[in-house]
């Protein structure tokens, strides 16, 4: 069985959000809900200080916390592929996945919408979904996350199963540049412009993603947790990297970067 | 002829009967309960039907549990509270508590109802969740074992309840029941605990004593129900009340409440200190915490003031003065309950454009309506005690 996995090399991400438009459009993600976000930051403080970006699916972990504190199994791992899917039959809303997940990749349906006004207004829907947007996939899956979501439930990710699990028994990478392999290449890798997103199955030794992994020291985000995600990013610090922190407070105080310009002019002026 | 008039009697002397009087208070107390339950309860049904869940005001940005939650786990607590200072007594042959175990029991009950009432609005899907908990048998979560355990705690109450309402009983004879509900209790609120303590990647919920802090969080809450109910089921006339509660309020009671004060507040400090001199991401929220006068209110009104109020033997007697510092402590557990909760999930995971900073959360007016409706079911339920099953009656 393939344990799929993605690769996100951030020193090509652009931040352009096509991941972020693609699945919004797969799986009619509501405008501010994105199960792909690019999450956009700045690190340091004025005059040095840069803008960095990073995107963040599902990690579908080999070890979900979202999973193990399920109290109806609503959320679970699905052992053929390595999704973590929900199960919009069984979920009572409790919320306890989205409080347990570390990465905040999980959406409670019935909140209120992030953009204004909301959109859901606009095509109610009859048969007890959250909305029934003019376009919508043909794919409805209630049992894995799969379609418009009912009220009442958590919703996330899917790794683009209705796709994925599709592909051919034994591949071992989803390459949206092979042409009869491309329709099972999940949206956001897709769509990648400069192609910073790998996707394949981390269960065969030869697969790119885990050349790439290992070629590159890829890191899984906030490995300390113990979920063992399987998404990998790669990064040599060019440009956006893997965020070792979480909140500004952890930004250093202007008093210390001030010191710090000080002492690289002084030492320029000596130097000079 | 006879015009002798038949005789009357003269009008019989206007007599004051205090059991009259009580019932009429309790009666009215019952229906204050009602008529707020259904005013706070409609409005609170009216928002749900037009807002829907949006109505409490909790974001997929990091606020997942808003103050529903915080209501549901003081209700619960407060319940369990209740329950093992009760099954305590009877499980030490503590004779002086016999006049409040079966009010003690009764409002475990009423308490838990309230609170459970409040989780179901919250819930996404509250009648699926009472199959879907039970028959998933998902052992590897907290929550199962939290549902599984209420639902056995209650049962337990049901029983020791029905046995207090008998009319002959002993506290020898209610032991083994007593023993099932102290289990239990204690087996619910450290599976509550459990639920937030278990959170690694949360330090500011995150730690093995959490489950011990919220033991005994909970007896405190007990104990500060069991003097505040008490003296609302006596309309607040400790001249009503029985010699030998008013023994018990007066010489025990006092002395457990102090203690179980001062441990709380050990507690509290002990997290508040290691949290402001912590450094670990998420424990910024003391920070900001400490910067709030809600924990000095909690702290220096809530804890500090009742507990001074009940070591000094000047005051400690005094009824008035035990109304007012149960009062102040049901509040400040409730507010450190909201905080517990509620900062815990302050700080994002991620810094970014959707969260730049700390999460901003203020409980909407539907959160707020919901704390009057547990509060006015539970006081209707336990109106109802008091009215109908003779809870303070002391029979063996």
């Amino acid at each position: 069985m393939a344990k799929w996995g993605m690769v996100i090399d951030l020193d090509k991400c652009t931040g352009c959000q096509a991941c972020t438009t693609a699945c919004t459009m797969e799986n009619n993600r509501l405008p501010g809900e994105h199960w792909q976000d690019v999450l956009f930051y700045h690190e340091g403080t004025y005059p040095n200080v840069k803008l960095m970006w990073f995107p963040r699916p599902c990690m579908h972990c080999e070890n979900p916390s979202c999973v193990s504190v399920c109290p109806t199994k609503a959320t679970y791992k699905d052992p053929n592929g390595g999704f973590v899917l929900m199960d919009y039959n069984r979920c009572i809303g409790c919320k306890y996945c989205q409080v347990a997940c570390p990465y905040g990749v999980r959406f409670y349906v019935d909140e209120k919408a992030v953009v204004q006004p909301d959109i859901r207004g606009a095509f109610p829907s009859d048969d007890g979904r959250q909305w029934d947007p003019p376009y919508k996939g043909p794919q409805d899956d209630p049992s894995r996350g799969i379609g418009i979501q009912p009220h009442g439930v958590v919703s996330k990710c899917t790794f683009c199963y209705h796709k994925v699990s599709k592909a051919p028994e034994g591949v071992a990478d989803l390459d949206e540049d092979i042409p009869e392999l491309k329709e099972y290449v999940p949206a956001c890798v897709r769509v990648c412009p400069p192609k910073a997103r790998f996707f394949g199955d981390l269960d065969q030794p030869e697969s790119r993603v885990n050349r790439l992994i290992a070629d590159q020291r890829g890191v899984r985000l906030k490995d300390e947790t113990g979920n063992k995600p399987q998404v990998y990013y790669l990064s040599g610090g060019a440009s956006a990297s893997v965020p070792s922190l979480r909140s500004m407070a952890a930004a250093p105080a202007p008093e210390d970067a001030a010191d710090t310009i000080n002492e690289i002019s002084d030492t320029a002026s000596r130097s000079a | 002829m006879n015009n002798a008039h038949p005789q009357t009697s003269p009008p019989a002397p206007a007599t004051h009967d205090p059991a009259q009087d009580l019932a009429n208070k309790r009666l009215a107390i019952l229906i204050i309960a009602l008529v707020g339950l259904l005013l706070a309860g409609g409005q609170t049904l009216a928002n749900l039907a037009t807002q829907g869940h949006a109505a409490f005001n909790t974001t997929n940005l990091g606020l997942f549990w808003g103050l529903p939650i915080v209501i549901y786990d003081y209700f619960l607590l407060t319940s369990t509270g209740l329950a093992m200072v009760a099954s305590l007594a009877i499980v030490t042959g503590a004779e002086e508590f016999r006049p409040v175990l079966r009010r003690t029991v009764w409002l475990a009950l009423a308490g838990l109802l309230g609170g459970v009432v409040v989780l179901m609005l919250e819930l996404g899907h509250p009648l699926r969740a009472l199959w879907a908990v039970p028959f998933s048998f998902a052992f590897s979560s907290p929550l199962y074992w939290k549902v599984m355990a209420v639902s056995f705690y209650v049962l337990s109450l049901l029983v020791l309840l029905y046995r207090l309402l008998r009319t002959h009983w002993t506290l020898q004879s209610l032991r083994p029941y007593a023993l099932v509900a102290l289990a239990l209790a204690l087996s619910v609120t450290a599976i509550a605990g459990v639920v937030y303590g278990s959170q690694s990647f949360r330090p500011f919920w995150a730690s093995g004593d959490i489950p011990v802090a919220f033991i005994f969080e909970s007896l405190l809450g007990g104990l500060a129900f069991i003097y505040f109910f008490s003296y609302l089921a006596y309309a607040f006339n400790p001249k009503w009340m029985p010699a030998d509660l008013r023994h018990l309020f007066d010489t025990r009671l006092p002395t457990l409440l102090a203690l179980a004060i001062f441990i709380h507040l050990l507690f509290v400090v002990a997290r508040l200190g290691s949290g402001l001199y912590g450094n670990a991401e998420g424990l910024q929220v003391w920070q900001y915490l400490a910067s709030s006068p809600l924990l000095y209110l909690e702290l220096f009104v809530g804890l500090l003031l009742p507990l001074i109020l009940l070591m000094l033997p000047q005051t400690r007697t005094y009824p008035a003065v035990q109304i007012v510092a149960s009062l102040l402590v049901m509040n400040a557990l409730l507010i450190a309950r909201y905080e517990y909760i509620i900062g815990g999930q302050l700080v994002p995971l991620f810094k970014g454009a959707w969260a730049p900073d700390l999460i901003n959360y203020v409980p909407s007016m539907t959160g707020w309506l919901l704390l009057l409706v547990a509060i006015f079911l539970s006081n209707a339920v336990n109106a109802f005690g008091e009215l109908k099953l003779g809870l303070g009656s002391n029979e063996q």
